[in-house]
């Protein structure tokens, strides 16, 4: 850049460079109040001498000295109290159809209102929303919302549920945790969209004011987890297990990229794993990937892998397999594994038609596990 | 191959009566640091084979600390007005960090008036990141445009502190400021992320010196500030290899470690390994063998 452009360009954004704006000393004022932050104090975290903390949240199990912040950018140890800097500071909210998180056996046709804070406690290189999931809460626009207010957008406007969702509901657990419990008493219900890096102990809590919970299970190595999405596979087939067990809705997603988690003989692993370990009525979505964020060097996943995904999983004895970012796939339809005929008719994220009747299939009274409207 | 060479300059008067830095014995100090990474004798002569007269250097400072462990604005804007000096204007130098309230908190007063050296963080309106993401090796962020855009040249006046993770923070981790994300690369001691950052061409192609702010040393429990393993160690470290000054930082926090009787870092299991992997990637020398250290001390 030469100096004219760059003089031009400096003007332009507002910063004096030789002769420049008169009014960035308020300007400079007005950006150092950090608005986008809040300051409760966390929970799931032990103190230790000389001001530090140890985060109990999720496996990193982060120990800070004063002022640092852990892995997820949004917890900050100050003076030895830690504290979440996003509680109620929502920089995502929209209402979306229920398929687009994806659930598919939790009040199909219904729309949630979404929402997310800044941060996520992994760095997956191929992210979706790496704007606001890789940030600090300082660099999203951001806004007030308080639970209550959040349960009663939700009610307002007709959603009959609240998704957590688009970065990593993890890391901002005390937000997510209070909005559930006034969203229950409105008797509505909570979904919970994570990559599954969790403690035991918040998720046990967790799930006692959640109704659904979907898992990413980004892979089935180890070093698959260390290098695309910088955590650890244990904590994550942990959490299935633990949500399997519980009274809580469960379905998985499993993003499939070329070259890199495609072997079809780790994704025939992967199945049995969650046949054994969560049953065969666990919802499993095999998601098309888009390149995106760290990884373009990549092409979208050709359909073909997904399909013979799909095949595997049923061959393994899952019931309820699907394609996703297909709009149009029959993989996307959920089908009564009694009689074979299609009991949820999708395409894309609409849902053209439901039959059941009482949570069986209408046709031959099979039960469709799920949370039914 | 040469040495790379490090110097070090310590003074029992650099600080006031009132416990600050003393702008003037501090830049005497600079000037003798510059003097002995050149010919010896002139700081200038260093000064203008480093930088074009009309660079726009940004003096990269690490303030997380608050007042008591940060580089201090005595000696950041000591720095910028001996560079004024010798060679370079004075408005085009900034001295900059991650955010206005940081440095605020440091001591310094935010400035980006017309003349003079300019004094702001990244939050700063009209600065900012920039908006596209630069993956690197196994890093991928955005960076402050204050090191993309503002500057042409850059200087890391980093404090040199303990780090519970990285094991210690200098000159080079001192660039983690300018990116948006460094919770994400902490893990590992920093390793290789520390080098890897460097790297990445916004730092790489601009960085020209490396002066380690060792006036006080926190050698232990870092990168707060504890007063118990904190020392008075009154001096700066002076390299044009970024991993040499780090590596000289480094045997100068176990040096206080040892004289406190605590076990280095290694024996705690957090030695400072992007040093190695830095100088394997060829971005300067982490074996102090091949290391030539000056120390000398001024009035």
């Amino acid at each position: 850049m030469n100096r004219r452009r760059f003089l031009r360009g400096a003007a332009g954004a507002g910063l004096a460079l030789g002769a420049g704006l008169p009014s960035l000393g308020r300007q400079l004022a007005a950006s150092a109040a950090g608005p986008n932050i809040s300051r409760v104090e966390a929970r799931y975290y032990v103190k230790f001498p000389d001001r530090e903390i140890e985060c109990r949240l999720c496996p990193r199990l982060c120990r800070l000295g004063d002022k640092e912040r852990g892995y997820c950018g949004v917890r900050e140890n100050d003076g030895g109290i830690y504290y979440t800097l996003v509680y109620g500071k929502v920089c995502s909210l929209n209402i979306d159809p229920i398929e687009k998180k994806p659930f598919f056996h939790v009040l199909p046709g219904t729309s949630a209102l979404s929402l997310a804070t800044a941060g996520c406690n992994v760095n997956c290189k191929f992210c979706q929303n790496w704007e606001i999931s890789q940030v600090r809460p300082e660099q999203v626009e951001a806004f007030d919302l308080a639970p209550e207010a959040a349960a009663a957008r939700a009610d307002g406007s007709g959603c009959p549920s609240i998704a957590y969702t688009y970065t990593e509901p993890t890391v901002f657990y005390e937000y997510m945790y209070d909005t559930a419990v006034r969203a229950k008493r409105r008797g509505l219900r909570n979904v919970v969209v994570t990559a599954g890096h969790i403690n035991p102990e918040p998720l046990a809590d967790l799930l006692a004011v959640v109704d659904a919970v979907k898992v990413d299970l980004k892979g089935f190595t180890a070093a698959f987890y260390a290098e695309y999405v910088r955590g650890d596979l244990k904590p994550v087939l942990e959490t299935i297990r633990a949500v399997a067990k519980s009274k809580t809705w469960l379905e998985i997603v499993v993003l499939i990229i070329p070259t890199l988690n495609d072997r079809m003989d780790l994704i025939r692993d992967m199945c049995r794993w969650i046949r054994n370990e969560a049953g065969d009525r666990v919802p499993v979505h095999f998601s098309r990937f888009q390149p995106m964020y760290l990884i373009k060097n990549l092409p979208p996943t050709p359909v073909s892998t997904l399909e013979a995904a799909r095949r595997i999983a049923l061959e393994e004895g899952l019931r309820y397999v699907y394609v996703g970012n297909v709009p149009g796939h029959e993989g996307e339809n959920t089908y009564c594994p009694g009689c074979g005929q299609t009991v949820i008719a999708r395409a894309g994220y609409t849902v053209q038609a439901v039959r059941l009747k009482k949570g069986k299939c209408a046709t031959c009274g099979t039960p469709i596990p799920g949370i039914w409207v | 191959m040469a040495k790379a060479r490090v110097v070090v300059i310590r003074s029992a008067n650099a600080w006031s009566p009132a416990g600050d830095p003393d702008p003037a014995v501090v830049t005497r100090m600079f000037a003798r640091g510059l003097a002995l990474l050149g010919d010896g004798v002139d700081g200038r002569s260093t000064a203008v084979s480093l930088f074009r007269p009309d660079d726009r250097v940004g003096i990269k400072v690490n303030t997380i600390g608050g007042r008591a462990i940060s580089t201090r604005p005595e000696v950041a804007l000591s720095l910028a007005g001996w560079l004024a000096g010798n060679g370079l204007l004075e408005k085009n130098l900034f001295v900059w960090d991650r955010t206005t309230r940081e440095l605020r908190d440091a001591g310094y007063a935010p400035a980006a008036g017309r003349s003079g050296v300019r004094v702001f963080g990244t939050d700063a309106d009209g600065v900012g990141y920039g908006t596209d993401l630069i993956a690197h090796l196994g890093v991928g962020s955005l960076f402050s445009k204050i090191q993309t855009e503002f500057a042409t040249a850059s200087i890391s006046l980093a404090i040199l502190k303990d780090h519970g993770l990285a094991g210690v923070t200098a000159g080079m981790k001192n660039y983690f400021g300018a990116i948006h994300n460094p919770n994400k690369y902490h893990d590992a001691h920093c390793d290789p992320f520390v080098a890897e950052v460097f790297d990445a061409p916004p730092v790489k192609s601009r960085h020209r010196l490396t002066i380690l702010d060792a006036l006080v040393v926190q050698f232990h429990k870092g990168p707060s500030y504890h007063a118990r393993w904190a020392e008075k160690f009154g001096g700066f470290v002076f390299s044009l290899d970024p991993v040499a000054a780090d590596a000289v930082g480094w045997a100068l926090i176990e040096r206080l470690r040892a004289a406190a009787g605590l076990p280095t870092l290694k024996d705690e299991g957090r030695a400072p390994a992007y040093l190695a992997t830095a100088e394997k990637m060829g971005l300067g020398r982490a074996d102090p063998a091949s290391i030539d250290t000056v120390e000398e001390t001024v009035a």
